[in-house]
C-alpha cells in the first residue's frame, strides 16, 4: 500500500509552490540548530547542482535564446545582420488567419483526445481492477501502442486512413456495410482532425490506463468492501469511493494529456501535412513550416512562444480547478 | 442468493473479458496489419481487397531491412544512447527530486517552476539554440551528444514524478536517521533510493522509450552514418520517389522488440512504481 | 527483487552495446583528405548501393589521399538537415541538392561561385545541358554544376490502355479529354495526378501556352493567372469535377497513390520522372509501365525540369579535393553507373549512348529539349505552397479557377520582390 499523503495545507502561513500545493508537508517536524540547517541547505543545493545544471544549460537556455530570436527578423547564417522587431512577429501571428485556424485545429484535437484518452484509459483500468485471467496480457497489449514510435504509428494510421483501398473503409464500408460510401478520412477538416484525434487517442489509452490502473489498486480494498456491503451499485460505488480517491492522479493524467496534446506533430506532419487547403495546419507543423522551410525563424519561434504560453496557463488552470474541490474534503 | 451472487459474478466477469478483448483486438488489429504486410512481397502491399494472411509470405523485408544500411549497427547505437541516457536522467532526476522535496532552500519554488516550464516547451523550437549550443560544446556528431540533450530533456518530466514519490516517503523514517547521524547523502542513498525503487523504474522505463524513439535532434546532429540509430535507420527506407513499406514496417517491428520486451518483463514493477504514488499532480 | 533485474538488464545491454560501438567504429588515417558529402539518394533502389559500392571506391582508388564520407540522409529532412548546418556554421564540403533549393542556398551566402573558384569551370559547363545548368545561376554566378536531371513525362501502362480501349497513349489535350471519358466508362481514371504544386501542374500551364512569371521572374500577376494558365488549370478541374480524376490530386489520403493505382489497374497513367521504370520492375514486376510525351497543348508538350545539383560550400576546407570528387561526378563512367541507378545523365554527350543503357530514356531526353525550370528565387518553397494551397481550392471548388489562380499571383508578386 502507498504511503499516506501528508497534507497539512490548512495551516496557516503556509507558503505554496508554483502548483498552488502546500509544502508544508515537506518541512522536517523538528527545529534543527542553525549550523544544521546551513548544511542541510547546502547539501540540498549539492543534490539539485548537477541536475539543474545540465537542465539549465541544454533546456533553459536554448528557451531564453528562442525567445531572443522570435524578437527579430533573424537571419539563420552566422555573422549576419538580425534586425530587431520587438514583439512583431507576436503581432503578425494575431493577423494571421491560418494561425487561428491551426490553434482552433489544436483545440479541437485537445477537446477529443483528452476526454477521450481519460475515459477510455479509466474504463480499462476498472475493467482490469478484478482478478481477469490474461491481465498482463491486456496490460502489454493496451500498452502496445503506447511504446511504439508516433513515425511508425503515424505511417500505419495513414494507410489505414486511405479513403479508397484503406482497411478502416474496406471494414466499415466494403465488410460490415455500417456506412454507405467512403468515409474521406483525412479529406476535410473535421473528419481529419477527428481522425487525427482517434489515433491520438489509440496511442495514449494505454498509458492512461496503467497509471489509472494503479491508482484503483491503490484504492484500499475495505472502503471499496465496504461500500458493496451497503448495497451501493457499482457504478454508485466507483463514484462514492474510486474516483475521489484517484482525483490527484487524473488531475496528473489531464495535465499532462493536454501539454501532450498541444504539442501534436508527427502524427500531422507526416499523415496530412497540414493539408488539404492548410485545414488540417496545427500550431507545431505551422510553426515548422515557417521556421524550416521559409527560415523564419523568428516567426517560428514566436509561434511556439504563443503556444508555450497557452499551456502553461491551461496547466495551471487545471491544477488549480482539480485542487479545490479537494482541498474542500480536507 | 450465494448462488445468485456467483452466477452474477460470473457474467460480469463473462462481460469484462468481451468488453477487455473486444478492445484488445482494436488495439492490436494495426499491428497485425503491420506484421502482415511486413511479410508481403512489394507489389501486394497495398492490395484491394486488403490481404491479412498475405497470399505470398516473403521474409526477405526482414532480411533486406537488416542487411542494408548498417541496421544491426543503427541497432547498438540506439541501446547504447538508450540505456546510457537512462541511468544519467533517473540519477540526476532523483537528485534534484531529493532536493526539492525534502529539503527547505532560498530559490526552491523557481527551481521548481522552471522545472515545469520545461515540461511545457515545444522541444522543436529549441532545435536551433540546440544546434548552436551542441557546436559549441563540441557535442555535434557523436553519440555523447545524444546522451547529454537527452538526459537533459528527460529531467524535467523525471524530476516532477520523482518529486511527488518522495514526498509521500514518511518523514518519520528520515528522521531516524538523522537521530543516528546520517546525513543527507547517506539518507538519499540508504532510504530514499532502496525505497523508490518502483517508481526509479518507471521513470527509467519512461526516459528509456523517449530516447529510443528520437527522431529529429538525432538526425539534426549526426553526419556520420556509422553512429545513426534506429529511427534514421528507418526513416532512410521512405525514398524521394517512393517508399518501401515492406521494408519499413520490417524494420519497425525490429525496432519495437525491445521495448516491448522491456514491458513485458517490468510490467508489473512498472505498474506497481505507479500504484505507489509516482505519478500524482 | 525487479528493479535489479532491470538494473542488470541495463548494464549488460550497455556493456554489449559499448563494446559493438567500438569495434564498429571506423578509424581513419590522419595523412588521408577527407570529403564530406551529403545527398539524399534512396536507399530503397540502386543508389546507395552504386554510390557506395562502385562511385566512391572508384574515386578513392583513382584518388589515394582522399577520403570521401558520404552520408545519406533522407530526401525529406535534408533540407531541415541543410537549415540546421547552415545556422551552426556545420555544412559538408559537397551536397546534392535539390534543383529548387541552389537559389536559396546561394542567396544565404553559404555555396562558392564555382565559375569563380573552379578553374576549369567552362569546360565542365560547356559538356552538360544547357536547362539544367541554369538552375546553378543565382545573381550573376553559378553556384554548382549539374549532376542529374531529369523532367516528367506521361507513363502509362499497356495493358490498362488496351483495356479501355485506346490504341494509343493521349498525344494532345483533346485527346487526353476524350481518352478520359472513356476510360471512366470502363471504371478507370486515365491521368492521376498527386498533387497541385508547381511540379505537378505546371507542364499543363506551360504546354496550353501560360506561365507562371515573366521572364525576368519579377511579376506573376497578369502570368499565372492569364487565360491561357487559367484555361489549363480549368481542363484538369473540369476532368475532375467529372469524376474522371481521382481524388489525390488535393487530398493525398484520397485513394491509392499513383504507383499502387497503376499496379492495381484503377489508373492507366501519371506523370512522373525517369525512376518510375526502375521502382516498377523493382516492387510491381508484374505491371509494365511505358512512357511517351506529355500531351501537348497549343504550346507544345512542355514538361517540367526536376533534378538534382552538386554544390560546394564556401566553408569548405578541402576545395581542391572536393573539386576533384565534383569533377569525378560529373565524368563520363560516374555518370554512365548512375544512369544504370536510374540517375538521368547531364553530359550532352549520353544523348547518343544513354538510351543503351535503357530505352525509356528516350522519350526523357526528347522531352527534356523543351522542358521549362521552375522560377529561380530563394523564396521558391513559399511561391510553390502558394500555388498548391491555391490550385487546390480550385479543384475543391471553393473558388473559381480564375479567383484562385488570380488569388496566388498576388501574393506570389509580393515574394517575389
Amino acid at each position: 500500500m502507498r504511503p499516506r499523503r501528508l497534507t497539512a495545507s490548512s495551516n496557516s502561513g503556509t507558503t505554496s509552490d508554483s502548483l498552488g500545493r502546500s509544502v508544508t508537508a515537506l518541512r522536517p517536524r523538528f527545529r534543527p540548530t542553525n549550523v544544521r540547517r546551513r548544511k542541510e541547505i547546502t547539501a540540498a543545493y549539492l543534490f539539485l547542482a548537477p541536475g539543474f545544471f545540465l537542465f539549465a544549460l541544454v533546456i533553459l537556455y536554448p528557451i531564453v535564446r528562442a525567445f531572443q530570436i522570435s524578437l527579430f527578423n533573424w537571419s539563420i547564417v552566422p555573422g549576419t545582420a538580425s534586425h530587431f522587431l520587438g514583439l512583431h512577429n507576436y503581432s503578425r501571428a494575431i493577423h494571421d488567419p491560418i494561425f487561428w485556424r491551426a490553434l482552433e485545429n489544436t483545440g479541437f484535437y485537445m477537446a477529443v483526445t483528452v476526454p477521450g484518452q481519460i475515459v477510455l484509459g479509466l474504463a480499462t483500468a476498472v475493467l482490469l481492477d478484478a482478478h481477469v485471467p490474461g491481465r498482463g496480457l491486456f496490460r502489454t497489449i493496451y500498452y502496445l501502442p503506447v511504446v511504439t514510435s508516433w513515425v511508425v504509428v503515424s505511417l500505419l494510421f495513414q494507410y489505414l486512413f486511405i479513403t479508397d483501398g484503406g482497411l478502416a473503409n474496406w471494414i466499415l464500408h466494403d465488410n460490415l456495410h455500417l456506412v454507405g460510401h467512403n468515409i474521406d478520412w483525412l479529406g476535410t477538416r473535421w473528419m481529419a482532425m477527428l481522425s487525427l484525434g482517434i489515433l491520438g487517442i489509440w496511442k495514449g489509452i494505454g498509458w492512461a490506463m496503467v497509471i489509472f490502473l494503479a491508482a484503483l489498486q491503490g484504492v484500499p480494498v475495505e472502503l471499496k468492501e465496504a461500500a458493496a456491503v451497503d448495497g451501493a451499485k457499482a457504478w454508485a460505488r466507483f463514484r462514492a469511493v474510486s474516483l475521489p480517491a484517484i482525483r490527484p492522479v487524473i488531475a496528473f493524467v489531464t495535465v499532462m494529456l493536454v501539454i501532450g496534446s498541444f504539442n501534436v506533430f508527427i502524427s500531422v506532419f507526416l499523415m496530412t501535412k497540414g493539408g488539404p487547403l492548410d485545414e488540417t495546419q496545427v500550431l507545431l507543423t505551422y510553426m515548422y513550416r515557417w521556421a524550416f522551410s521559409y527560415l523564419d525563424f523568428g516567426y517560428g519561434s514566436a509561434l511556439s512562444f504563443i503556444l508555450t504560453l497557452i499551456v502553461f496557463v491551461l496547466a495551471l488552470a487545471q491544477l488549480r480547478l482539480f485542487r479545490r474541490p479537494a482541498e474542500a474534503h480536507s | 442468493m450465494v448462488v445468485g451472487n456467483v452466477r452474477r459474478a460470473h457474467t460480469v466477469m463473462s462481460a469484462r473479458l468481451v468488453l477487455l478483448s473486444a478492445g484488445a483486438v482494436l488495439m492490436i488489429l494495426p499491428f497485425a496489419y503491420m506484421l502482415s504486410t511486413s511479410f508481403k512481397p512489394n507489389a501486394l502491399v497495398l492490395s484491394i481487397p486488403p490481404q491479412f494472411l498475405p497470399h505470398q509470405v516473403t521474409t526477405s523485408n526482414y532480411t533486406q531491412a537488416w542487411s542494408s544500411n548498417q541496421f544491426g549497427h543503427y541497432f547498438v547505437n540506439s541501446l547504447w544512447v538508450a540505456v546510457v541516457t537512462t541511468l544519467a536522467s533517473v540519477l540526476l532526476s532523483a537528485m534534484m527530486a531529493y532536493a526539492l522535496a525534502r529539503f527547505q532552500f532560498p530559490g526552491r519554488t523557481v527551481a521548481f517552476g522552471l522545472i515545469l516550464v520545461g515540461l511545457m516547451v515545444p522541444g522543436l523550437m529549441m532545435l536551433i539554440p540546440q544546434f548552436l549550443l551542441a557546436k559549441k560544446l563540441l557535442l555535434l556528431n557523436s553519440l555523447w551528444g545524444l546522451v547529454v540533450f537527452y538526459t537533459g530533456g528527460n529531467l524535467a518530466l523525471n524530476t516532477f514524478l520523482l518529486r511527488s514519490f518522495f514526498q509521500d516517503i514518511p518523514w518519520e523514517l528520515e528522521e531516524a536517521m538523522v537521530v543516528d547521524g546520517g546525513g543527507p547523502w547517506t539518507r538519499f542513498w540508504r532510504l530514499i533510493l532502496p525505497l523508490s525503487r518502483p517508481a526509479l523504474a518507471v521513470v527509467a522505463i519512461f526516459t528509456f522509450l523517449a530516447s529510443w524513439d528520437e527522431f529529429t535532434w538525432a538526425l539534426t546532429i549526426i553526419n556520420d552514418p556509422s553512429k545513426y540509430t534506429l529511427p534514421i535507420g528507418i526513416a532512410l527506407f521512405q525514398g524521394q520517389h517512393s517508399t518501401s513499406w515492406g521494408l519499413v514496417f520490417a524494420a519497425s517491428a525490429i525496432a519495437i522488440g525491445p521495448v516491448i520486451a522491456i514491458f513485458a518483463i517490468f510490467q508489473r514493477q512498472f505498474v506497481s512504481g505507479i500504484a505507489t504514488g509516482a505519478v500524482k499532480a | 527483487m525487479r528493479v535489479g533485474r532491470l538494473i542488470v538488464f541495463l548494464g549488460v545491454a550497455a556493456a554489449v552495446a559499448s563494446m559493438a560501438a567500438t569495434a564498429g567504429a571506423r578509424t581513419s588515417s590522419a595523412r588521408t583528405t577527407t570529403v564530406t558529402f551529403w545527398d539524399a539518394y534512396s536507399a530503397g533502389g540502386g543508389e546507395v548501393k552504386t554510390l557506395e559500392g562502385v562511385v566512391i571506391p572508384g574515386f578513392e582508388k583513382t584518388h589515394p589521399g582522399i577520403v570521401v564520407k558520404d552520408v545519406t540522409i533522407p530526401y525529406d529532412d535534408l533540407h531541415q538537415k541543410l537549415v540546421t548546418g547552415v545556422a551552426g556554421g556545420q555544412l559538408p564540403d559537397l551536397v546534392r541538392t535539390d534543383i529548387i533549393w541552389v537559389p536559396e542556398l546561394a542567396n544565404l551566402g553559404v555555396l562558392a561561385p564555382l565559375d569563380q573558384v573552379m578553374p576549369d569551370f567552362k569546360k565542365y559547363a560547356a559538356r552538360v545541358f544547357k536547362g539544367p545548368l541554369t538552375t546553378n545561376y543565382w545573381k550573376g554566378h553559378y553556384y554548382g554544376l549539374p549532376l542529374d536531371t531529369n523532367t516528367r513525362i506521361f507513363n502509362y501502362s499497356p495493358a490498362a490502355l488496351s483495356a479501355i480501349g485506346a490504341s494509343g497513349p493521349p498525344k494532345t489535350f483533346a485527346q487526353l479529354i476524350s481518352l478520359s471519358a472513356q476510360a471512366k466508362a470502363k471504371g478507370y481514371d486515365l491521368y492521376a495526378e498527386s498533387g497541385t504544386s508547381c511540379w505537378n501542374v505546371c507542364p499543363w500551364i506551360w504546354s496550353n501556352g501560360g506561365s507562371v512569371t515573366n521572364k525576368t521572374y519579377t511579376k506573376a500577376s497578369g502570368y499565372l493567372n492569364g487565360p491561357k494558365s487559367v484555361a489549363a488549370i480549368q481542363m484538369l478541374v473540369n476532368l475532375y469535377k467529372a469524376g474522371e480524376m481521382p481524388g489525390i490530386i488535393v487530398n493525398s489520403n484520397a485513394g491509392l497513390g499513383t504507383y499502387d493505382g497503376i499496379n492495381q489497374n484503377k489508373y492507366v497513367a501519371t506523370l512522373d520522372g525517369p525512376w518510375m521504370d526502375a521502382i516498377f520492375s523493382a516492387a510491381y514486376p508484374k505491371t509494365q509501365v511505358v512512357g511517351s510525351l506529355v500531351p501537348a497543348g497549343p504550346a507544345g508538350s512542355i514538361s517540367v525540369v526536376g533534378g538534382e545539383d552538386i554544390v560546394m560550400t564556401k566553408s569548405s576546407k578541402n576545395k581542391t579535393a572536393a573539386l576533384e570528387f565534383l569533377r569525378y561526378m560529373l565524368g563520363y563512367g560516374t555518370q554512365a553507373q548512375l544512369a544504370l541507378a536510374g540517375q538521368m545523365p547531364v553530359l550532352t554527350s549520353s544523348s547518343k549512348w544513354l538510351t543503351r543503357v535503357h530505352p525509356y530514356y528516350a522519350t526523357y531526353v526528347k522531352q527534356l529539349l523543351t522542358a521549362k525550370p521552375r522560377t529561380p528565387t530563394p523564396k521558391w518553397t513559399q511561391i510553390d505552397q502558394v500555388i498548391t494551397t491555391d490550385v487546390a481550392k480550385a479543384f475543391q471548388g471553393s473558388e473559381s479557377v480564375q479567383q484562385a489562380l488570380t488569388d496566388a499571383a498576388t501574393q506570389i508578386d509580393g515574394l517575389l520582390k
